[in-house]
């Protein structure tokens, strides 16, 4: 008689409540270590011999039922809960997404530019020798423009690559032209780690060798690839440069996006260099093995073409790693 | 360096703005990084490309603009040799080359009667214009002759050095006192001036401070030298020390300058200085190299600049250059003036020919052939990239210097570097994990809670040089919202990550095993195996490492990408769908899960999915229990199976779990 009040409020409490937490209390006071039930279940040792298998059977069944109950109620209510709100501007359950990083996510973008003009990509080693780092590049020793590539060395004698130009070298050893190819990677050069410097780059060289390649090639090529890049209508200009491994050289020039040609702290009188290049020097083309044919060549770093494109003021923070940062990239976006 | 409008219209007549003399230098390759404009003049900050020393002067840069816009130069420095000086002899003074090849010429004059004052103002005011201090008139007249013409001129006094120049090389372990007070040790590497004694300068560098020039000088030897440009500056990088005329002797100097600049100096001081008589003038080369020929091809020079130039336009550039052109008319010499050294090969003139017709008029061109092959090299990078940021990790990028404490695993030594940006960070990575890690630190401490990073990149170690890896760290709260409660990462998500990621990357047949790796705590992490090699590890990072719980991966990428893919394959799609069973089982919590199902796997007859769908510990269960619930899902490509169907392999089931000791729950 007891029990079966007992089971008839429990049914009702348990119907009644309205939060997980509730429910918790109810299942607490019927089945908890001093919950109603509980303690008839650890009286039955007391009750008579008649009375005992009688009460322990329901006794024990009601727990079960109750136990299960609660369960059903639970998830009802967990369910309830985003049941029937019907407030669409709730946001909606979103995996989480990472994000590339800016300068992997520019990086093909460029490189994916010089596919489409049938060039391929290579890479190479960034611990370099001094040989195809500078000497076959025609900067010997003592050569003032090492000057201009402020070098990591080990302490075995060897170097961390200023450019990836020596991948050019390499791969000139193994393949013999025409060829047309993009190293990109990372490269290193003693600079302080500020807003505009950083002791480590990344890079994007090419080269186009071949029995008649021009300067008018170098140009057109790179017109194309500037104004993929940085809108259609950009103004490009190319300035007379200086590299010892090319000469001619060149570099190339746009129009200030930021102040758009009035001059303005970022650029040099509205204008802002994006990139080296030049016909590929002589000596080189001779270490390469390759007297007899002509080439072009020309090296960007894409921390700084990103800087431009993305308005980013402050190289640091492409090795600081803020989620902040991050997360504002994606590849649609940009 | 720095130059000013006024003193260059002094040599020549420039009618620009400005902004646009500015523009006119850029586009001759002369990079104007700033313009400063004051009341009445303006200065031009320039960057002068290491090849072209003699743009170093304020007549360098009027040549270029004379050059370019068809002007000749209103001034010429050409001064005699002053009344009553002796030439050559050697009885005041007496210069030897010692060091033949490092010092080709050497001019010395010798000029008394010297009263060291104040400059004349216009001297001191182009001086500073140009960003170089006043000091006296003697100094000042060097510099001046330095800034306008380019040779780097050093005064001496007379009464504080013997009679004797003598250039050699500096003794090992000889010391030399600088003008700027500092003591330096030389070697035989570095070129001296030094009279009987003692070194009295270190040779285009800088002047011992024991010959210097004081308030007393009466007398003064005046040096105009040319040296080998290599050995200055290794002398001046050795030392750490960069001087106007460092600068200029490394960058090789003109040759031919130096008795005109030693000259025009006598003027100045004689004027300026009260100087009274030159009492001689030595010259230790009097017949210099001063021209070169450069052959010179106009069929090489179109092929290069795409762009068929004339004879009379090429002409005329070499002309406003001051180059002659000798020889026939297809293949001519040009004869190159001793101050452009940087024109030695045919290619250097094609590069004045390209410059002064302007690169706006070199066409544009891009012809398209696929004649060239294709040179297939593996990059199959961006697919990872792209999955790691579709399991929620962002990419990162660190700088590959760590500390030396990092390098923890057996058997690898790191590589060092000689000359580290920072001094404590002086080994190239053997890991991706301390960077990764300290940009979770990074963000933790700027107020994320939840962060997911990944990297791919080299590290280096001496036994295996450079290695492409791909790394991943994970830390702090899972992501928050409204329809969950929020927990923290655990080993459970990383495990996840890889497992996706090689899933994704069509990766098969691999284990998981013991992680002897030191970066891990060995009972949270497990290594990555295939074909018998380890190719990583990933779980929970040791907590020594940083405060918060951080779970990490690392695997070597080659290895990862270059182990056997599983073949793409169709397989059979079922039309019926399964019948579906639920199997809760209590086990001894050491039991692995991995044990469990591949029993079952091995038991069901039929096509069978499996799924583990709640995992619990109670005490009600038992101790050192747990309950697992498995879903299995058996198919059947022609029909949905039945109850009856099944029965045979669920008693199986349950009689094979049964040996590990497995209890069926109801």
């Amino acid at each position: 008689m007891k029990l079966h009040e007992l089971e008839k409020n429990a049914r009702k409490e348990i119907e009644e409540t309205a939060t997980s937490e509730e429910l918790e209390k109810v299942r607490i006071r019927y089945l908890g270590r001093k919950g109603k039930l509980t303690e008839i279940l650890h009286s039955i040792g007391n009750l008579s011999k008649e009375e005992k298998p009688v009460v322990g059977r329901v006794a024990n069944r009601l727990k079960i039922e109750l136990d299960q109950l609660i369960l059903i109620r639970k998830k009802n209510l967990e369910e309830s809960r985003t049941l029937g709100l019907e407030d669409l501007s709730l946001p909606g359950r979103k995996p989480t997404i990472g994000n590339l990083h800016p300068l992997t996510i520019l990086s093909e973008e460029i490189i994916n530019i010089f596919i489409s003009m049938g060039f391929s990509v290579v890479e190479g080693p960034e611990i370099e020798t001094d040989y195809y780092n500078f000497t076959a590049l025609n900067t010997p020793p003592e050569h003032p423009a090492r000057d201009l590539h402020d070098t990591f060395y080990l302490k075995d004698g060897r170097l961390l690559r200023t450019h990836t130009s020596p991948v050019q070298i390499r791969i000139m050893e193994k393949h013999s032209p025409p060829l047309r190819i993009i190293s990109p990677g990372r490269c290193y050069r003693v600079d302080t780690f500020d807003p505009s410097h950083s002791p480590t780059f990344m890079q994007i060289e090419g080269l186009w060798v071949d029995k008649d390649v021009s300067m008018a090639d170098l140009f057109g090529t790179l017109k194309i690839f500037a104004r993929k890049t940085f809108g259609g209508d950009t103004k490009v200009e190319f300035l007379p440069g200086y590299f010892p491994f090319t000469e001619p050289s060149a570099e190339l020039w746009i129009q200030c996006p930021f102040c758009t040609g009035k001059g303005c702290s970022v650029c040099h009188q509205g204008n802002i260099e994006i990139l080296g290049c030049g016909m590929v020097h002589p000596n080189v083309l001779k270490n390469m093995g390759y007297s007899e044919f002509l080439g072009f060549a020309f090296g960007m770093g894409v921390e700084r073409i990103a800087m431009i494109k993305y308005n980013i003021n402050d190289i640091r923070l492409f090795y600081q790693n803020d989620l902040q940062f991050l997360k504002q990239f994606n590849e649609s976006k940009l | 360096m720095k130059v000013n409008y006024n003193w260059l219209s002094l040599w020549v007549d420039i009618n620009l703005s400005p902004d646009d003399l500015a523009n006119l230098l850029n586009h001759l390759g002369i990079e104007v990084e700033n313009i400063e404009l004051t009341s009445n003049d303006a200065i031009f900050t320039l960057d002068i490309t290491p090849n072209r020393p003699d743009l170093l002067s304020i007549q360098g840069i009027s040549r270029e603009i004379a050059a370019k816009t068809d002007k000749n130069l209103k001034k010429v420095i050409n001064y005699q040799i002053p009344e009553g000086a002796r030439q050559d002899k050697e009885i005041e003074l007496s210069v030897t080359i010692e060091s033949v090849g490092d010092c080709a010429r050497y001019v010395a004059s010798l000029i008394d009667g010297i009263e060291i004052g104040p400059s004349p103002s216009f001297i001191s005011e182009r001086l500073e214009k140009c960003g170089i201090r006043s000091i006296n008139n003697v100094i000042d007249i060097t510099n001046y002759v330095l800034l306008e013409i380019g040779q780097p001129l050093h005064a001496f006094d007379y009464d504080r050095i013997g009679n004797k120049i003598i250039v050699r090389r500096a003794k090992n372990g000889e010391t030399i006192v600088t003008l700027e007070e500092e003591e330096k040790v030389l070697s035989n590497l570095d070129l001296v001036i030094a009279d009987n004694r003692k070194p009295i300068a270190i040779a285009g560098v800088i002047g011992g401070e024991s010959s210097g020039i004081t308030e007393k000088t009466k007398t003064i030897v005046l040096e105009s030298a040319f040296f080998k440009p290599e050995l200055i500056r290794k002398t001046s990088r050795r030392l750490k020390l960069s001087t106007e005329s460092s600068y200029r002797f490394e960058r090789k100097a003109d040759i031919g300058i130096l008795r005109t600049a030693s000259l025009y100096a006598l003027h100045l001081l004689l004027k300026y200085a009260k100087g009274k008589s030159v009492c001689s003038i030595i010259d230790t080369n009097t017949n210099p190299e001063l021209t070169r020929e450069v052959p010179f091809s106009f069929e090489k020079t179109n092929r290069l600049l795409g762009k068929r130039v004339e004879k009379e336009e090429v002409n005329a550039i070499f002309n406003k250059l001051g180059f002659r052109s000798n020889g026939d008319d297809t293949n001519p010499k040009i004869e190159i003036p001793s101050y452009r050294r940087d024109i030695e090969i045919e290619e250097d003139l094609t590069e004045e020919i390209g410059r002064f017709i302007g690169y706006d008029n070199i066409p544009s061109r891009f012809g398209y052939s696929n004649e060239h092959p294709i040179i297939k090299e593996e990059r199959d990078i961006l697919p990872i990239k792209r999955i790691m940021t579709s399991l929620g990790f962002s990419e990162a990028m660190n700088i590959p210097f760590i500390e030396p404490s990092w390098v923890k695993r057996e058997g690898e030594n790191p590589i060092e570097l000689k000359n580290p940006m920072w001094s404590d960070k002086n080994i190239l990575r053997v890991t991706l994990l301390p960077g990764l890690i300290s940009n979770v630190k990074r963000n933790l401490n700027r107020g994320e809670e939840s962060v997911a990073l990944f990297e791919v990149g080299k590290v280096f170690t001496r036994e295996r040089e450079e290695e492409e890896m791909v790394a991943g760290i994970l830390a702090g709260n899972m992501p928050i919202n409204w329809y969950e409660s929020q927990r923290p990462a655990d080993f459970y998500n990383i495990k996840g990550t890889i497992e996706v990621l090689l899933k994704e990357l069509n990766i098969g047949g691999y284990q998981f095993s013991e992680c002897k790796d030191p970066f891990y705590i060995t009972e949270r992490a497990l290594s990555l195996n295939l074909d018998k090699s380890t190719i990583g590890c990933f779980g929970l990072l040791c907590q020594d490492i940083c405060k918060a719980d951080i779970f990490g991966f690392e695997f070597n990428l080659h290895k990862l990408l270059s182990s056997p893919k599983e073949k793409i394959q169709y397989l059979r799609t079922y039309r019926f769908p399964p019948i579906k069973r639920d199997l809760s089982i209590v086990v001894d919590e050491k039991t692995p899960y991995d044990r469990v199902k591949n029993i079952i796997n091995s038991i069901i007859t039929h096509d069978v999915k499996i799924e583990l769908i709640d995992v619990y510990k109670d005490p009600k269960i038992g101790n050192n229990k747990k309950s697992l619930t498995i879903r299995l899902e058996l198919y059947h490509p022609a029909k949905t199976l039945t109850e009856e169907e099944i029965k045979k392999d669920m008693e199986n089931v349950i009689k094979g779990l049964s040996k590990l000791g497995a209890d069926l729950r109801k």
